[in-house]
């Protein structure tokens, strides 16, 4: 008897629940949700791998990163952890690999991002630490770039900044930072602090950010100082169509006490032609100041996306005047102007 | 052992039919909607439409839900907003993008509905600061993801507009069934320890 209540119960629930669902819904598609709980620490990342063939045979180009010719080398492994509760937030992000070691001056020391940051309301925002910097088109993390090999531009500025900013949002559309710097780039601390507590925070870093139609950003940048110098940067990029989009770096660098500098210009034309396949040209064209020569660069990348999997196969061509530092030689070893490279590289985010 | 079989099938049944309960769907123009109808035996249309009305203005922050038309003849009101969806894993998560949608709601005596759509999608990218921001100009309608948005990740996209949609369904809820109840002012109740 109670087995039958029992089962005349379950039944009745189970025709109710039904009925319930019939009466309310249109035709169903049969998504169903997900259990949502955001997990309390957001960690994040990527590693990536490269094999590089330099046509002449050694490697040729100066760029950043992915200098080992005729090598499956790597990349780096970069871990990030971040959380934000209520208005303070913090990200720390840690580096291992050739590349990290490139990015950071500092012998043996890993930390790409760390910074603790307050939104002071919802258009004001303080943020201090070290941080990448906010100047140009490219970054160190591979995650974050479209092509796999580096620009000059990106090679001769800052990487990151230490320091203490402030931004303003004025609209969707504007928004204006303004902060103080360590005296030198890159590293976490200021000049001879270390040695005679006598470093200064005397970089003044600001940025506008204007967007002045929908899908177009355009940053302006001004990083200056007695002891690192000065550049104006102006990095853009427009999301002209849902498969095509245009991106500019230009920027300007004064070394101090009439040190010379350098200008340069970089294009960067992408075309999706599926979610998976996008193709992109970089071209650049670099001078150093004071007859330093100059430099054009022809770089034809790919993205193949499989999931979180990024492969890259990458061409370059890289053409500069007799002036220009850099030496490129040919496959016998003898002085050129000209130099090539193919980059096969696999970049995995998470 | 037969009835006890029985039972649990019945048990499986219910669980199914009640997980099918906060569906997405498609409305007559092939769009993806999530709609509710909800029964409120009792209240005036003036009671119901003023706490929509109220819900619109504070349940979420502007940049999350704003108000965008009101219709007090009709008994409607429409607004506007988005939420984040990601691709989550046992370790890691972030926001890979944003959904954008309109929420409409009409008000009848007794009775209210409800229903969140134009689900349009905007791709995250990360930044240098190892912050993820939106990928400006580019939106992709759900209901349109060929060639733009792959098959699995547009499943954990839907999911996730699903979860918001409830949530959102969720919190309506709370502010039309009583109001005072959503004024969270509740002081710490004093309690004498001399007499009992």
């Amino acid at each position: 008897m109670k087995k039958r209540f029992l089962l005349c119960t379950v039944l009745a629930a189970s025709l109710a629940t039904f009925k319930a669902t019939a009466a309310t819904m249109p035709a169903d598609t049969g998504k169903t949700a997900a259990p949502a709980a955001d997990p309390p620490l957001v960690f994040s990342g990527s590693v990536d791998t490269y094999y590089k063939a330099d046509f002449s045979g050694h490697s040729n180009i100066p760029t950043s990163f992915a200098n080992e010719n005729n090598s499956v080398s790597i990349g780096m492994i970069d871990l990030a952890l971040k959380k934000k509760v209520g208005k303070a937030a913090f990200v720390g992000e840690l580096s291992f690999g050739p590349r990290s070691d490139q990015s950071i001056p500092t012998s043996g020391y890993h930390i790409q991002n760390l910074y603790v940051s307050y939104d002071v309301t919802d258009k004001f925002n303080l943020t201090a630490g070290y941080m990448a910097t906010f100047v140009g088109y490219e970054v160190i993390s591979p995650a974050g770039n479209f092509n796999y090999s580096t620009s000059y531009l990106f090679t001769s500025g800052p990487f990151q900044n230490a320091g203490f900013k402030a931004t303003y949002a004025f609209s969707d559309k504007v928004s204006l930072m303004a902060g103080i710097f360590n005296n030198q780039w890159n590293y976490y601390s200021s000049l001879n602090a270390a040695k005679t507590g006598s470093g200064d925070v005397s970089t003044f870093g600001a940025q506008l950010m204007v967007a002045p139609v929908k899908g177009w950003t355009a940053y302006l940048n001004l990083v200056t100082g007695s002891y690192s110098g000065t550049e104006f940067d102006l990095t853009t990029a427009y999301q002209i169509t849902n498969a095509f989009k245009l991106g500019v770096n230009a920027a300007t660098f004064s070394a101090p006490n009439n040190g010379g500098g350098f200008e340069g210009v970089a294009l960067y034309p992408q075309i999706a032609v599926s979610p998976i396949v996008t193709f992109g040209l970089r071209g650049e064209y670099f001078k150093v100041k004071d007859n330093g020569g100059d430099v054009k660069a022809i770089t034809v990348t790919s993205n193949i996306k499989a999931g979180p999997l990024t492969v890259i196969p990458e061409v370059r061509f890289d053409t500069k005047s007799d002036a220009f530092g850099a030496a490129f030689t040919d496959s016998n070893g003898m002085a050129t102007n000209h130099a090539s490279q193919f980059v096969l590289a696999a970049v995995y985010a998470f | 052992m037969k009835k006890l079989t029985a039972v649990l099938v019945f048990v499986l049944l219910a669980g199914a039919a009640f997980a099918q309960k906060d569906s997405l769907a498609f409305d007559e123009n092939n769009k993806y909607i999530y709609y509710q109808v909800v029964q409120q035996p009792g209240l005036a249309v003036d009671t119901l439409f003023n706490r929509a009305l109220y819900f619109f203005k504070t349940a979420y922050p502007k940049s999350a839900l704003k108000l965008d038309a009101v219709d007090r003849d009709k008994g409607s009101l429409t607004g506007s907003g988005s939420f984040l969806v990601s691709k989550k894993s046992l370790l890691t998560s972030h926001e890979d993008g944003s959904v954008t949608f309109t929420m409409r709601i009409d008000i009848k005596e007794g009775k209210y509905r409800y229903w969140l759509t134009d689900f349009v999608f905007n791709p995250y990218q990360r930044n240098r600061y190892n912050a993820y921001e939106s990928i400006p100009g580019i939106y992709i309608p759900l209901e349109k993801p060929e060639g733009k948005i792959e098959k699995k990740d547009l499943a954990a996209y839907l999911n996730g507009v699903l979860t918001s949609s409830r949530k959102i369904g969720e919190k309506l809820k709370e502010y039309m069934t009583k109001v005072s109840a959503i004024k969270k002012d509740v002081g710490v109740k004093k309690i004498s320890t001399k007499d009992w």
